[in-house]
Parts: structure tokens; sequence; C-alpha cells
């Protein structure tokens, strides 16, 4: 008996609560009139920056594609005239891409960062394929210091041998001294 | 047979392994970057330490630099051991530069692997890194010095296993550098090796770089088909594209290594140009339709001049089923036999070094690095065949004697006697050898002055030669496992057989005597076994076609307008035909010239079957399926941005099974043709193989010569068709010509490999100083050499190691040498003149 | 002859209606549920198609016609596109014996506000329900899908159990009304409903009511987190449409039936009958929706004991109380 006013009691108290919540505002926001400010961490749109310089930064290493667990990222290296090697193509299907953010973390030169903005909805789903024109950006991202080549230590327009970041000049080979 | 214990497993392994080998075989790979299996051991990085617990040996110790021995009890996770190679390491990587993600080696690189594999996973040195001055090694190799680790494996190799000194270490301690003195290109053909033996980036491959990462690439187990011997290669394709060759172990045939023709020369397999859709006389159209419009025509030629009226040609690329195949619809339908070589007298040397052969005689590579004694005639290896110069380099490590019987000035990276013998009494010189070997083991006495007096008449050799071949002599009566090589390429028939009974003279007394023919092609073994009698001849083939009694000539993966001496000729007669079919991958001239034309596939599209010059069966499987490499898709650009089901440029078949579908449309029932499937189809063709018939391929192929009547291997008595062999030097004053090859520039596929364009040298013909001189010519002059043909000019070397009476001229396109009328060909010398200046 | 025509204009008439209202009302009260549960979960629900989302419902017919309507390789053609309409049709036939006000004089002429006046009216009801859920196991079976198969049988199962109750909850009502004509059982509770004098029936009868139209938190045939839909998985397009339409249209009868028997049906100060009818419908719809919000689904074996050890033997106890009472 007193477990079935028990019962009773609960139950009336789970039909009260919910009909208090129907009194209370709704919390719900209301998208498309409503556009909330997204964390600059969240993981939406890939871009690609570039380095302080202003040139691309994406080395074409292939790492964001080895790990990307969806396989959306496809891109070719090539090699410059000052012999910087960079992606002479480089595509991201974004109908595949499931915004988990590895590509980022693999990206050894900062290049590719996720950004906040996920609007790129399209009715055509070959609209949804960026090539590089469509993913490079004009600035550095949430990482604004960071130069691969200036510590590399290959040689480029930027820097040649022995004059990257912590670097002694070159050995010479044709010495006698000790 | 040392036992001993090794993380707490006991083993067993022969005397004389290393510790660090006894691992392997356990499963357990000791950390390791000095350390090759194919170079040997030197200490020299300090990361392959593991700890010894008990037994004679204790303590902290280079697995690589102690033998396995009895009672060892070995810990490779001992914590000194751990903590040593963590430490090592560290001190390796103080100077490594950050530029894993520029540098083509990450993704296979020894050294990221040991990294993490010793635990090194944060820099704490800040100081600076030393660095060097890159060079520049030519157009196959990157030099990134910053890159290295100073294990020494590059110049190991390339000085001590290859021979060659232009490359190896400078100065001394922190400042060790591996190079050449001076900038410049390497000289070794094999250099394309540096690249898989070193452990890190300093070394890579100029063509492939930045294609591909190694966890992108295709890789499947191919055989290399730029000379007969069949090197072991993993094919690389990315993207619908062959991007990169590489070696594979293969115990038997070429080791760890390959040479430079097999590692660069496959873009012709990627080029622009490759014809990808069939064609006929009304322009481009589908494989079927080309199909029927051949079968048609075939049908109504047969009809009216009857099936003889038709014949076919293969090669020696083409794969053993292309030629079953071929060999196959010519019997079904009656037309006539077909052939595989253009020059009949090469195709008779060919069939007779596939008799000569059997179980007891052949050798592979590998036992020619264990031969004690090397007799080579008509042989130029580095040219030739380079993996065999590398073989006999192991043979001259382990203490052979090398000689050489050639009249071509022969470049050999170790030192070797050459006797230039003319290919005129090479037989002689080698029957005079023979005698020698016989009566050194009769045991009455080697009467070897006048034996040897006898083989230098015999050789038609300066006096001053004698000596050598005195020395080597003796070398040969002591030795226990000598080897005859002998070429096919430029020899006269007859040097064959003679190799032959050297080989079996040797043989006497002695547990093993191998021989080794250099065969014309990839597949020329295949070609041996399945021509027999009835083929009259490239040239009678031509003679018939112009007297008009042969209409339609089918042509499978094959260019006689590359291969043939007679250029003139030929266009003419090729011209006369109602009906040329021509099946290639190649945008060849023959191709161009074809009524129907049918892409085919290469042999890294459609796996196919091989067989090298010791009867090796191996299979050589597809790495991709084919199509237009998508960088010319795109056009450089990303690709086409389109969804489509098919690949494009897909259409190209397998040649054997385009002639299975030609067969089939000509009304042979498709069970006699595919539906044999490629195990019964080669068995059918080739009675001796049907033992074959369901085997699995094991990975090291399977060696076909039997033990038995060596005869039997060709089908039928040798055919001789009353061409007589040419070898006969007209009288008077002639030089001969040598037709040869060379590493670089004068195969057919390889020869359009765009990095080997650029290491090739620019064709020239090489003479005698001595004839030179008689001429009244010197090194670097412009020559003309006419002929009935036309004119060949050349730039002209002298050498004092060749032949005299000889003028060797290279296979090479730019080189006019289809104007000679005929092979074996000698011309007066009044017909040799310098250009006018 | 002139009547006879009469009748049947007035038939048609009365059938068009109700069953336009009934159809209309479906549809609406999918928005209201959406829109009342929302609320109750602090949403808005439904805001986009019209004002308020009124034109929601138009928007899901539209929806629901122009879908593609696939059947499974493996499933019984026949069976799985009659399984919808059995659900839509039994649901809507219950209708035909709810009297929605009292007899009407039309041109002299009395017109009953029932479209059939059945002595055996509840038994009618009672038939159809169990008729209904012969469209519940066919579509499960009939889809040839495992989580078809076992929400069908499960939908089976739970039918059988709470059929029970449901009929046995009304034993004393039909003794209290002594017919089982529901337009009598309308005019006994003219003093007063049956819910003062039987409320523990009316409880009982709530509960099976609930689980008769297989709602939260009795929706163990769809139980969308294990069954993925149940025994409509299969369905898609209109065959779901009438699925759904069944649901909703159950709901409305069994708030009808609700209100006919226990809360004195069409009777009320004021306004005029059918109002007060579709009042007290809607009451009770609400109330279901409500507990949808508030309570998550029982486990199959509380359903079980719920049913067979609980509300089975209560009915019968009350049945003996009530008959004690009647016969004293």
């Amino acid at each position: 008996m007193k477990s079935l006013v028990e019962a009773a009691k609960a139950l009336a108290e789970g039909f009260a609560t919910t009909f208090n919540h129907l009194f209370r505002r709704p919390v719900t926001e209301e998208y498309p009139e409503v556009h909330r400010v997204l964390p600059a961490r969240t993981r939406a749109r890939i871009v690609l920056t570039l380095d302080p310089d202003g040139e691309e930064r994406c080395v074409a290493c292939y790492l964001c594609s080895a790990v990307c667990p969806v396989s959306c990222i496809s891109m070719q290296s090539a090699e410059k005239e000052d012999g910087r090697r960079y992606a002479s193509w480089f595509r991201i299907n974004f109908a595949r891409c499931i915004y988990c953010g590895l590509c980022e973390e693999a990206c050894p030169t900062s290049a590719i960062q996720l950004t906040p903005y996920f609007e790129t909805c399209e009715r055509d789903i070959l609209r949804l394929v960026y090539e590089k024109e469509d993913l490079l950006v004009q600035h550095q991202g949430k990482d604004k210091e960071y130069n691969f080549y200036k510590v590399a230590g290959v040689v480029t327009r930027l820097a040649g041998k022995g004059e990257h970041a912590r670097e002694e000049k070159p050995v010479n080979v044709k010495t006698n001294l000790p | 047979m040392p036992r001993l214990i090794i993380d707490e497993r006991e083993i067993e392994v022969p005397p004389g392994t290393k510790v660090i080998d006894a691992a392997e075989r356990l499963g357990i790979l000791i950390p390791r970057f000095c350390y090759h299996e194919g170079l040997g051991a030197v200490g020299a990085c300090r990361m392959c330490a593991v700890q010894f617990v008990e037994g004679p040996v204790k303590g902290l110790q280079m697995s690589c630099m102690v033998d396995a021995q009895d009672g060892m009890v070995v810990s490779t996770s001992h914590e000194e051991a751990v903590e040593f190679r963590r430490f090592i390491i560290e001190c390796l990587m103080l100077n490594h530069p950050h530029d894993c993600p520029v540098c083509d080696e990450g993704g296979q690189c020894l050294l990221q692997d040991e990294t993490v594999s010793g635990g090194h996973g944060l820099r704490r040195y800040q100081g600076k890194k030393r660095t060097y001055r890159d060079q520049y090694l030519g157009e196959l190799i990157a030099h990134e010095m910053n890159r290295c680790i100073h294990c020494y494996r590059c110049s190991r190799f390339y000085q001590e296993f290859s021979g060659y000194r232009d490359l190896g270490p400078l100065q001394i301690a922190n400042r060790v550098f591996y190079g050449r003195f001076k900038d410049g290109p390497l000289e070794s053909p094999f250099s394309g090796n540096l690249v898989d033996i070193c452990p890190t980036g300093v070394y890579t491959d100029k063509p492939s770089r930045y294609k591909a990462r190694r966890w992108d690439l295709q890789r499947t187990p191919s055989v290399c088909i730029h000379c007969s011997l069949g090197c072991n290669t993993v094919a690389n394709a990315r993207y619908r594209e062959v991007v990169r060759v590489e070696a594979r172990f293969s115990g038997e045939v070429n080791g760890h290594f390959i040479c430079d023709r097999g590692r660069f020369g496959f873009p012709y397999t990627n080029l622009p140009g490759r014809p990808r859709t069939a064609r006929t006389a009304g322009g481009e159209c589908s494989q079927g339709e080309a199909v029927a419009a051949a079968a048609e025509k075939l049908r109504e030629i047969s009809s009216t001049f009857g099936p003889q009226a038709v014949a076919c040609f293969g090669s020696s690329r083409n794969s053993l089923e292309t030629q079953c195949m071929l060999k196959r619809i010519c019997r079904l339908q009656g037309w006539q036999v077909p052939g595989f070589f253009v020059d009949p007298a090469l195709e008779r040397r060919v069939r007779a070094a596939v008799s000569l052969l059997d179980a007891s005689a052949g050798v592979s590579m590998r036992e020619v690095e264990r031969a004690d004694c090397v007799v080579a005639a008509g042989v130029d290896p580095v040219n030739e065949a380079p993996m065999l110069a590398l073989a006999m380099r192991q043979a001259f490590r382990r203490g052979a004697e090398i000689l050489v019987a050639d009249p071509r000035p022969i470049f050999l990276p170790f030192p070797f006697i050459h006797v230039p013998v003319s290919m005129e009494r090479m037989d002689s010189f080698l029957e005079g050898l023979a005698r020698l070997a016989g009566e050194s083991s009769d045991g009455t006495g080697v009467r070897e002055a006048d034996l040897l007096s006898q083989i230098v008449q015999n050789g038609g050799l300066a006096s001053s030669d004698l000596p050598l071949p005195v020395s080597f002599c003796r070398a040969l009566f002591g030795s226990q496992n000598p080897v005859v090589l002998c070429g096919t390429e430029c020899v006269r028939e007859s040097t064959l057989p003679a190799a032959a009974a050297l080989a079996r003279d040797l043989r006497k007394g002695r547990d093993r005597a191998g021989l080794l023919y250099v065969l014309p092609g990839a597949n020329a073994f295949g070609a041996g076994l399945l021509n027999s009698q009835g083929h009259p001849g490239f040239s009678r083939l031509l003679e018939s076609v112009e007297s008009g009694s042969v209409r339609a000539l089918i042509v499978t993966e094959s260019d006689p307008l590359n291969d043939f001496c007679h250029r003139d000729r030929l266009l003419g007669t090729l011209g006369k035909l109602d009906l040329l079919v021509v099946m290639d991958f190649l945008d060849s001239e023959t191709a161009r010239m074809a009524h129907v034309f049918l892409p085919t596939t290469t042999h890294f599209e459609s796996g196919s079957c091989f067989v090298n010059h010791e009867g090796r069966l191996q299979y050589a499987e597809a790495v991709h399926h084919g199509g237009i490499p998508i960088e010319q898709a795109g056009g450089g650009s990303h690709p086409p941005r389109v969804y489509r089901g098919d690949i494009p440029g897909e259409g190209p078949k397998a040649a054997w099974v385009i002639l299975a579908e030609l067969g089939r449309t000509l009304g042979i029932p498709d069970r006699d043709l595919l539906g044999l499937g490629p195990w019964s189809l080669i068995g059918e063709e080739i009675p001796s193989l049907k033992r074959l018939e369901g085997t699995v391929f094991p990975p090291e192929g399977i060696r076909i010569l039997s033990d038995g009547d060596p005869v039997q291997w060709v089908q039928g008595p040798e055919a001789r068709d009353g061409e007589d062999d040419r070898g006969a030097v007209p009288p008077g004053d002639f030089f001969e010509i040598l037709l040869t090859h060379w590493t670089f520039g004068t195969e057919e596929l390889s020869s359009r490999s765009g990095p080997l364009q650029k290491v090739e040298k620019e064709p020239y013909g090489m003479m005698h100083s001595d004839d030179a001189r008689v001429l009244g010519f010197s090194e670097g002059d412009r020559i003309v050499l006419s002929l009935e043909g036309g004119q060949i000019r050349f730039r002209l070397s002298v050498a004092d190691r060749m032949g005299r009476g000889v003028l060797v001229l290279p296979r090479h396109r730019k080189l006019a040498w289809r104007n000679i009328p005929e092979m074996p060909c000698f011309v007066p010398r009044d017909r040799i003149r310098r250009e006018d200046s | 002859m002139i009547m006879w025509f009469a009748g049947l204009i007035l038939l048609i008439v009365k059938l068009a209606v109700v069953l336009g209202f009934l159809l209309f009302l479906a549809a609406y009260l999918v928005w209201v549920e959406r829109k009342f549960l929302a609320r109750l979960q602090i949403r808005y629900g439904p805001n986009r198609a019209g004002r308020y989302g009124l034109l929601q419902p138009i928007a899901d017919t539209v929806k629901m016609l122009t879908k593609e309507d696939t059947i499974p390789d493996g499933a019984d053609k026949g069976l799985f596109c009659l399984a919808p309409a059995v659900v839509a049709m039994t649901a809507m036939l219950m209708f035909a014996v709810v009297p929605f006000g009292p007899e009407l004089s039309v041109f002299g002429r009395k017109v009953p506000l029932v479209i059939t006046d059945l002595n055996i009216g509840l038994l009618f009801v009672f038939a159809l329900s169990s008729l209904g859920v012969y469209g519940v196991a066919l579509g499960g079976w009939a889809s040839n899908s495992k989580y078809s198969l076992l929400g069908g049988i499960r939908g089976a199962a739970q039918m059988i159990s709470y059929e029970l109750a449901l009929g046995l909850s009304l034993v004393p009502i039909v003794m209290l009304a002594r017919s089982f004509s529901v337009v009598d059982i309308v005019q006994a509770q003219e003093r007063y409903p049956f819910i003062l004098v039987q409320p523990v029936a009316f409880v009982i009868f709530m509960i099976s009511a609930m689980a008769e139209s297989k709602r939260i938190p009795f929706d163990l045939p769809e139980a969308e987190n294990e069954l993925v839909a149940g025994f409509h998985t299969e369905y898609s397009g209109i065959r779901f449409g009438l699925f759904f339409l069944g649901e909703y249209v159950h709901m409305q009868v069994l708030g009808a039936l609700v209100a006919v028997l226990f809360l004195g049906g069409w009777r009320g100060p004021f306004l005029p009958p059918p109002v007060w009818l579709f009042i007290k419908i809607i009451l009770v719809v609400l109330f279901m929706i409500w507990t949808r919000g508030t309570l998550p689904r029982l486990r199959y074996d509380q359903l079980m004991t719920l049913g067979w050890k609980m509300l089975i033997p209560l009915a019968l106890l009350n049945i003996v109380v009530t008959g004690a009472v009647v016969l004293f």
C-alpha cells in the first residue's frame, strides 16, 4: 500500500514537472534568424592558410590525406623553381568530410585549419568538392607565427644552406684543418 | 650449428650468421642503419646494440658484428641496451633537419621508424645543426646531405659492392660528407640503388620526386623486362600512373639490387602519346569494331589467297601468354608459323641457346656470384645485361678470375682480363680453352705453352696479350666452380655450341660448371621455346610479301621498323601489304603504318609471364588497371571535375586477349582460346610445360629447365632452311660492323624514358686506335660511313683495348644504323671517311 | 421511396462530415502533439510552415504523398500493401458507433447524431480493435525484416494482453447502463458521468487505451531505439502515412470512447453537444500527449506484468464489486 502511494506520488511529481515546463520560455535558438557566434576552435569548413610571408603554407606532404578517416583529401605535390614543395592541386570533398579535425592535427606546417564557418550546403554535390583556389585564404588562421621553410633546412628562396633557424654555416669539405 | 637464445627463444643458425640475422629469423627486427644483408656489417651506426647476458661474449655489443655462437643468451630489450639505443638515436638526430614533410623518404624512412622505435620523441638539443652543401648528382638521384646519419651504406654499395669510385666519403670527424669530388652525374649505372639502401632521405629518386608517398602507392611484385635477366622489381603506381620501380629481393636472380635501366626505364607506360584507342583506315573506333574489321579482311585474304597468305610476327618483349596465343591462332587458322626476331641468324642463335641449356648447365645470377672463375664470350655485361656485371663483380670480390673475350671495348667495374678475340675466331678460342681444360683434367700434364700459343693463334691475338691468358688458364684449371657466359647479340651462330662445349668440358672432374646465355629481350627464352621449324625467317617473310604470296601481317607488340637493319626495304615491303594489323602499347612507327591498330596493355596493367635467360618462368603482377594518368587527364591541374563510371583510356587489353578475340571472331570456339586459361594455353603450345599446369606460382618463379634431353625444348630438329650463316669474313681489307646495345639509349622500351634520355650519351662509333691511325682518324672526328642503304654519320672514339678490324656502333635512335642493309656487315675501308671539315 | 433516398443522402452527409472531421483532426492532432510536446520540452515545435507551423500537417501530407513508395525485395507484396489499410480502416470504422449528439429534428424527421446505433456497439468496437492488430502483425511479418517482425510480434502480444483488460474494465459500465449500445450508455449518464462511480474502471480503461494505441509508455512495437521503427520500419511514403493516420485516428476514437463511456459523451451545459464531445476528446488526447512527455517506455516484462498481474485482476475485482453493488 505504501509503495502504491509512493508510486502515485512519483507519477504525480513527474506529471507536475512536465506541466510546469509548459510555462517556461523555450531555449531554442532560431538558427537562420539568430546566428550564434561560434568559438574560434569550432571544427567546420577547412581552409588552407598562408605563412607570414604570404606564401602558401601547404607543402603537400600528404599527412592530412593519410590521416583522414574518410579519405576526402587528395592532392599532388610538386616543386617550385626555388625548390619549395607545394601542392599543384589540392582537393577536399566536403560531401565526404566529417570535420573530425585530424588533418589539422597532422599538419606539420599549420597550413590546413578548420574554421567555424559551417554553412557550406549545396544542391549540386560536385560543388562540395573544393579545389585549392576555393580552400586558400589570405591570412594565417589561428597560427600567426609559424613559417615552416624558415626552420626546415631545405634550400628555398627564403633561406639557403646554413641560413635557417639554428643552423651552422655549411661544412667546408675541402679543408685540411682539423 | 650454433644454438643461441634471443629474447628467451632458442634458435639454431648456420655458422657465421650474425646475431642480428639470427634475431631476424625469429622475427625480431633489431634496429639498424648501417647493416644491410646485401652489403654486410661494418658496425658504424651503433644502433643494433643488444645485451649479451650469457655465453662467450658478454655485455653490450653490436649484434651485427658478433657471430652467433653456442650458448649465447641475448636480450634485445635489456634495459641497458634500450637506453643505449635511445641515446644513439638521439645523437644521430642531433643534426637531422626538420624537413620530413618535404622529404620524399618520409613514409618509407628507416630513420623515422627507428627514431620512433628508439623512443626519441622530443628534441632536447637546442644548439645549432651542422649543414652541408648538396651536390648535383645527375638526373636520376637527388642529394640532400643534411639528412645524413653517416652509416656508410652508400659508399659501401657504390664502391665496394658495385665497384665505381666517383662517390664516396670525404672529410673527417663531425664533417664526414658523402658525395663526389665535384658536382656531376654519377657514373654508375646502378646508382638508383642508393635510393633504396639509404636509410634516410640523402639520396632520393629524382624522376619521381614529390610524386607520391609510399602509403599512397599501389605496390605489386613485378619483373623487369628491359633485358633478359628478369630482375625482380616492385612496381609502384598512383593515379593511374607508374611512378617508381624499386628492387625486390630475389635470392636467385638479382639479389637486393637492380640497374638504372630497370629502375628508370618504365615511363613508356605513362607516355602522353601512348595509343589508347583502336584505329582502322576509317579512323578511331572501338576495339570490337577494329577486331571485326581485321577479321573480315583476314577472312577475305585467306579465302582468296589461302591461309598461308597470312603471317604473324611477335617479339621477345611479348609475354609468354601472348606468344603462345599467337602461335595457337596461327596453328588453328593454318596461317604461317609466327616469327619473333627480325634477324634470322639471331632467331637461330636464341633457339640454339634454349636447346643447349639444361638444368645441369644453366646457372642463375646468384650462381655467377659464387663462381670462382668466369669466362665471358661475346658479351658486354654492363651494356647488354647490366646486373650481370654486378654478379660478376661479386664473383671477383670472392676471388674469382674473370676473362672476357670480345672484340668490343669492354668496361666492367672490376679488374678482368680482356681478350679482344674477333667474333670470327671466338669459337676456336673457346675450343682452345676447352681443350686446355680437358687436358688438365686428364692429368696428363699440361703442355700449356703449346696450347696457349694455339689459342693465341686461333684468337688472332697479338703476342703482347699472351701473359694474361696464361695466368687465367691456371686459374681456370684450379677452379672448382667455373661459369661460362655467352652473348647472343653479336656472336656467330657456332659460338653458342662452342661455349656449351667449353662448359661441358669444364664439368669433367668438377661438381659444377655453369653456362649462361645473355638473350636478346625479356622473353627471348619463351620465343626460343615456341619457335620451331617451319618459320621461314624474317627476310624470307619479306620476300614473300614482296612477291605477293603473303598479303596480311599481324604484328603483336613488336616494332620491326625499330629492330630491322634495312629500313627502306622494310618500309616499302610493309607498304605492299593488303592488311597490316598491329597490336602494341607503344606509339611505334610500325603501329603508325597499320591498317588496323589495336592498343594493348603493358605488363604493369595486366599480369603476365616472362621467361628469363636461365629459363625461369616469372610472373609480373598487374600494378594498376590502366587508363590515362590523372596528371595527363587533368592537364597538369586538378583532375577533371566529373563523375563517370568508366576509367578514361581503359580501352587497351592484353595482347593475348585481343588475339583471342580475333580468333573468336574468325570462328575458333572460345574454349580453345581464353577458355583454356593461361596455364593450359602455355601447356598446349609448349608441351614440355604441361607438367606445370595447376602449379601454385612460387614467388621466386619456376625454373622450367629439365634435366633430360635438352633437344626436347625445341620442337623437332633444328631447322636450317637454306639461309647460310654469312659470318665468313670476305677476302680483302674490311671492317666488320658490330651493332651493339648500350646501357641507356638503345633498348626499345627504356629508350623512351625521359629521365634516361637525359643521362644517355650521344652515340659514337668505336674502332681500335691502330685502325684509326692507319685511316688517319683521331678521337672525336666526325666520320661518314657510306653504304648501299645510305650514309651513317657518327663521332669516332678510339680505344686500345678492343679488336682490330671492327667498327662498333650502338643501336642508338640518334644514329642512322638502319641504313645498314644486312647483318653481319662488312665494309671496305674506303667507304669510311672523315666528314669534310 | 423519397424517404429512403433522404435517409441515404443523410447517411452520406453524416459520413462525409464525420470522416472529414476525423481525418482533419488526425492531421492537426499531429501538429497539436508536436507543439504540445515541444512546449513540455521547452522547445518551439514546428514553426516554419505557416504561422505557428499551422500548415505543417499539409506539408507533411504532401511530403508523404510524394515520397517514393518502396516495397522490400523479399516482402510479401499483397500483405505488405494490405497491412496499412487494415490499420487505418479499423481505426476509422470504430467511430461509426460513437454518438456525437442527441437526436436531432430536421424538417420533422428524426436524425440520430451517430452513424449507426448498433445494439452491440461496444462489442463492435472491441472487434475492430482486435482486427487492427492484424495490420500491425501482418505489416511486421510481410516486411521480411527482423525489426519489423519483432515489432509485429510485440504488437500482437501487447494487444492480446491489453484487449482483455480493456474489455473487462467496461463490463461494469455495461452492467450499469444495462446495454451494449453506446448511445444507450450515453443516455445512462444523464444524471452523472460514470467516472464518478467507476474511477477504477476509468483508470484501467485509460491505461489500456494508451496501450491499445501503442503510445508511449507502451510503444514497444515501434521502440525506435531498439527496433529502428518497429513494425513499419520498411514502410515509406503514403503506406507509412496510413499507419501514421491509423495511430492518430485511433487516439481520437479512444478519446471519444473515454468521453462517451466515462465523461458523459456529448453532454454538457451551454455549448452544443458535438462541441462538448470535441472538447472532451481533445482533453483526453492532450492527457495522452502529456503522458508521453512525462513517462519513459516500459520494459517488455513490466508491460506484461502490468497487464496480466495488475490490470486484469483489478478489472475482475471491479466487476465483482460492481456486480455486488448492482445486485444488492
